[in-house]
């Protein structure tokens, strides 16, 4: 193929300097071709049909398949499998918390399917990662309900992404227990399908520890409180719960910091609750800046009367990330690793033989929650997806009380559990259980808090 | 002028339009009916982007700044004055045009790399103003908006899809007026070489913040199209450098300077992305790929899709033929305007 | 009213952190400079940086700083290759657009691959003198932030003595004044850029040692750095490396002093507002001097 060769170089080349190059190399042609193809298919494959995306997950590509539902021993049982659907921050900013809960589900399922299946059918657990992105949950769950069509849908991690989770199930007409959403917001929206899957909500956490400073001899309680919250609804659903006790009481904030989930530098945030001195430090917080705010405060040298955080020193590598300095710190929490109730010893067994090592909180939540579902499908003898199904369950669930590895759980109108967190504190290097005073209790609470 | 060829053209891409319109009545379930009305919104989104971007040479990476403040106009104006969802998107589209013309004109002194780093800045002020002020925006944890109605999510689905292909054939339009009107000549000539376009007379700096204020209203009403349809906004989410590179991302994979080809990039990319998602599901390894993605498009074609194979049609085609010599080569080789 | 005591230490704190701002920020002028491209991907190398020191402190207990002899280095000689392979095939007419998307595609393929390497969960390294404390009268300064503070200083000492005295950085400093001049003198302009894109990136390992130190992170970490060292550049004056340094402090005390006084969000403004000031009032920059540019 000939070309005719422009003899007048200046002006064409001006005209088409930003056009394509002319002289585009033959194999860099075929690259873009390959590559467009390439794309194009691949969109292609992905929009096509509903068996294409439901077959690319059943496929016999067990790499991709292993990690979105993991081995859980349902294989030697007949009957179909009834599939469950969650989405969990696997990544992202709750990445830590959201494993814990998907260890909880996984732990809950292989001990189910090895005592027999529900109605002698195994359960399937499949997992879509959110990222921490409510967006993402949102498709998530719609994907899991419209397009893998499972049978059952359980709760993701954090209330943010569990207000989002619960619209879209709602509007299917499914069953939600969700192991993680304690914020208060999240029961005035008029959700009429879920249940929350711990013993209280995240404004009653405190209260045995508000029961126990309106206890000590006046002289004794600590007088001034300062918070640092970070801004979550569950993380300020705790303080803020606790804060409006204290306040009606009489005792006097003399610093609120509030800061945005991706803080981590906490140097400054520390200063000023150490400048403010208070004898009472309350933290509404995740793990990381649970960390991070410890260790400013030992670098400041502010050593406050008692401190307590919420999430961070439940999980139990919280002691090796703050060095020594965890001695004496509170925290509320929904479950005891040796709290003597139905169930218990079995779980711990059976998370320690899995995953090597106690489990905490949040993988308790997600077995809770698994508890709750398999109690209902034992009783209604139903676990399809179809609205009568659900309606039945979600009926049951409402006016029922559930033995739990928490303890017993029953439910208002709005999904509000009606029990109360117990009061943790590290003594030792170890959890204890320090409120309430009754037979959960493993050790008394130290206080004055030992200097970190 | 029309030949018969391009009359083929057209009528072929408006039956093949009519055809896709259909979607939403044959679409199997909720979940892909979502991947298209989420295909159509990237569409529209990056359409948008290429008014300014493709244009006039000025690239955005802080598009998804006037994403996030449509949306979240709207999602207030839904929550707190209850008015009608589509309306009000189209309003906070006027409103957020209107803001940037103030933006623009203070972010337009810069060009180039500074005014890359300038928009990105812009994601990052509105992201911290929609956190920090807690008692408007309901801070980090995000603002509820109402659904459009009691509908099905299948049926809330059908209406964003015709709601986002309408606003995505009007920024169409819009970038086809524009590229054949003065504005586009001057903003074409901006992009060629400011300073001279400057000095032959043309009003740089009005063209620029007109360009600009377009983008970013046609950007804002998809943002607002999107909380109601999504009806959680999150600000971490809204305000994420990564909506924007992804609309720069499918602009530059289909091709800046053609009509279509941002469309053509979010056709590719959107169910890609979906797919890769769901088959591989870590966040991470999706990260990877779109990094890939937009290396390749980088190095190897970065004027992009289209161009490319039509490059490619060319030189596989018949040569083109005229009694100029000259002209011949300069009529293959002269941009394609559809 | 904050005490003067807060105020006090704030201010250390935010002198202590600009230092840090300054190193970081340093690389940024660098690759503007020789390149004129804005290198979205530096924050996501310096936390490369920090993923690197925290492996190596993790498994072979080797300290940061010493990590730092191994991953400056190794930084260097991956930048010279970017530039070298990658950068310098992007077409000039339509470099702006491309270098940027093209950075921030790396920027992408690193926070990917550290996700799946390292997994989403924070990261930190925590050395014994990490919590303990220099108390200056009624200010206590961190002693994980006075290494930092040192290490940023004395490689930014380096930095600037290398660009001053040696046959490379005069080189250096005459392809960023003007680079068709350098070439006319003689200079290898193609291996100096390399070189200067070395330089850039091997700041981002010291860098990302001294963040690891200092701070937590997590493989999405970078995008929170990148429109903040961006501010620091241009307020500073692109292309400068002591305008950097020098709008680094500042941003970073007044930052320190508006966190102690108000709220965490409202401190990160501040880079932001100061941004726009400049843009409005000075585009080329507060501290530049000659060598800053307009755009």
């Amino acid at each position: 193929m000939s070309r005719p060769r422009s003899h007048q170089p200046s002006k064409d080349a001006v005209r088409r300097r930003s056009t394509a190059s002319p002289a585009v190399p033959r194999r860099r042609v075929r690259w873009l071709c390959l590559i467009a193809l390439l794309a194009v298919a691949l969109a292609a494959c992905g929009g096509e049909d509903p068996t294409a995306a439901e077959g690319a997950s059943e496929e016999p590509a067990a790499g991709s398949e292993a990690p979105e539902s993991a081995a859980t021993g349902g294989e030697d049982l007949e009957g179909e499998p009834i599939r469950i659907g969650v989405s969990l921050p696997l990544t992202g900013d709750f990445s830590e918390p959201g494993k814990g809960v998907q260890n909880g589900y996984d732990t809950w399922a292989t001990m189910v399917n090895e005592a027999g299946g529900l109605l002698d059918r195994p359960v399937e657990m499949i997992y879509r990662d959110d990222g921490s992105d409510p967006n993402r949950v949102i498709s998530d769950y719609e994907q899991l309900i419209t397009s893998e069509e499972v049978d059952m849908v359980l709760g993701p991690f954090s209330s943010r992404l569990v207000l989002a989770a619960a619209d879209v199930a709602e509007r299917n007409d499914m069953l939600f227990i969700e192991p993680a959403g304690a914020a208060p917001e999240i029961f005035e929206e008029g959700f009429e399908n879920l249940f929350y899957a711990a013993p209280a909500v995240a404004d009653t956490h405190y209260d045995y520890l508000f029961e126990y400073i309106m206890a000590l001899p006046e002289d004794e309680r600590p007088a001034t409180v300062a918070y640092a919250v970070l801004d979550d609804p569950f993380a300020q659903g705790t303080a803020y719960g606790l804060k409006t006790q204290l306040e009606e009481a009489g005792f006097e904030t003399v610093t609120d910091e509030v800061y945005p989930p991706d803080q981590t530098d906490f140097a400054a945030i520390a200063a000023r609750v150490a400048d403010s001195g208070a004898e009472l430090f309350v933290g509404g917080t995740q793990f990381e800046d649970s960390v991070g705010l410890i260790r400013a405060f030992q670098e400041l040298g502010y050593q406050p009367q008692m401190a307590t955080f919420s999430t961070g020193p439940t999980l139990p590598q919280f002691s090796e990330a703050v060095g020594g300095a965890s001695e004496g710190i509170l925290s509320p929490v929904g479950y005891s690793a040796s709290a003597d109730l139905p169930g218990n010893a079995e779980f711990v067994a059976k998370y320690q033989e899995l995953y090597d090592g106690e489990p905490g909180e949040d993988p308790a939540n997600g077995y809770t929650a698994g508890q709750i579902l398999a109690a209902a499908i034992e009783e209604v003898e139903c676990a399809d997806s179809s609205p009568e199904c659900q309606q039945q369950l979600i009926d049951y669930i409402r006016g029922a009380e559930i033995e739990t590895i928490v303890g017993p759980l029953s439910w208002d109108e709005a999904g509000r559990p009606q029990g109360a967190h117990m009061i943790q504190q590290w003594l030792d290097g170890r959890i204890e259980i320090v409120l309430p005073d009754t037979e959960v209790k493993t050790a008394d609470l130290v206080y004055p808090k030992p200097e970190w | 002028m029309p030949s018969v060829s391009s009359r083929w053209r057209i009528a072929a891409a408006a039956i093949a339009g009519a055809v896709l319109l259909m979607y939403p009545l044959v679409a199997p379930n909720a979940y892909l009916l979502y991947v298209a009305v989420f295909a159509l919104m990237y569409m529209a989104l990056a359409t948008s982007w290429n008014i300014m971007g493709g244009l006039t040479g000025y690239i955005s990476l802080g598009h998804s700044a006037f994403f996030g403040l449509g949306a979240y106009v709207t999602g207030l104006a839904v929550t707190r004055l209850g008015v009608p969802h589509l309306p009000m998107a189209v309003v906070a589209g006027v409103l957020v045009g209107v803001l940037a013309i103030a933006i623009g004109y203070v972010a337009l002194r810069v060009r180039g790399a500074s005014f890359v780093i300038v928009t990105i800045a812009l994601v990052y002020i509105f992201n911290l103003l929609a956190q920090g002020w807690r008692d408007l925006t309901g801070g980090s944890t995000g603002l509820r908006v109402p659904a459009i109605g009691d509908l099905s999510r299948l049926q809330i689905h059908t209406v964003f899809f015709y709601a986002f292909a309408a606003m995505f054939l009007l920024a169409l339009a819009t970038w086809w007026f524009i590229d054949r009107s003065k504005l586009g000549m001057g903003l074409k000539a901006i992009r060629e070489d400011e300073d001279k376009a400057q000095a032959l007379g043309v009003p740089t700096n009005a063209y620029k913040i007109s360009a600009f204020a377009i983008s970013a209203g046609f950007t804002a009403v998809g943002g607002g199209l999107y909380a109601a349809w999504f009806n959680a906004l999150d600000p971490v989410f809204v305000f994420s450098i990564i909506i924007g590179a992804n609309m720069v991302l499918m602009a530059l994979l289909g091709g800046v300077h053609h009509l279509l080809g941002p469309a053509l990039g979010a056709v590719i990319v959107v169910p890609a992305s979906e797919y890769f998602l769901v088959q591989l599901g870590e966040t991470q390894i999706h990260l990877v790929a779109t990094g890939l993605l937009l290396a390749i498009v980088v190095l190897v074609m970065p004027d992009g899709i289209i161009p490319a194979l039509s490059a490619l049609r060319r030189r596989r085609g018949p040569p083109a033929a005229s009694i100029r010599e000259s002209s011949a080569e300069t009529a293959t080789t002269s941009r394609v305007t559809p | 009213m904050p005490s003067a005591s807060l105020l006090l230490q704030g201010l250390a704190l935010g002198i202590l952190t600009g230092g840090v701002y300054a190193l970081l920020a340093s690389g940024l002028t660098l690759y503007f400079g020789v390149m004129r491209v804005v290198q979205i991907a530096h924050p996501a190398f310096l936390f490369l940086g920090a993923y690197l020191t925290y492996f190596l402190f993790t498994f072979l207990r080797v300290d940061p700083l010493l990590s730092i002899l191994v991953t400056v280095p190794l930084f260097f000689v991956l930048g010279v290759a970017i530039q070298r392979l990658l950068l310098s095939r992007l077409r000039p007419d339509s470099f702006t657009m491309m270098s940027v998307l093209l950075t921030f595609a790396f920027a992408l393929l690193i926070e990917g691959m550290l996700g799946v390497v390292a997994t989403g969960s924070f990261r930190s390294v925590t050395v014994d003198y990490a919590t303990r404390s220099f108390q200056l009268g009624t200010v206590r300064l961190p002693y994980d932030r006075l290494i930092g503070f040192a290490v940023a200083v004395a490689t930014l000492m380096l930095l600037f003595a290398v660009l001053r005295y040696s046959r490379y950085g005069q080189a250096l400093r005459a392809t960023i004044q003007h680079r068709e001049a350098a070439r006319l003198v003689g200079i290898d302009t193609d291996r100096i850029t390399a070189i200067g894109f070395g330089l850039g990136l091997a700041t981002a390992a010291v860098g990302g040692a001294v963040l690891a130190l200092i701070t937590t992170f997590f493989p999405a970490a970078h995008w929170g750095w990148i429109a903040r060292l961006m501010a620091i550049i241009v307020v500073g004056g692109l292309g400068s490396v002591s305008g950097a340094a020098l709008a680094a402090l500042m941003l970073g005390v007044i930052e320190a002093l508006v966190l102690v006084t108000l709220d965490a969000t409202w401190a990160a403004l501040v880079f932001y507002a100061f941004l726009f000031l400049t843009l409005v009032f000075r585009p080329q920059g507060f501290f530049g001097g000659r060598l800053a540019e307009r755009f």
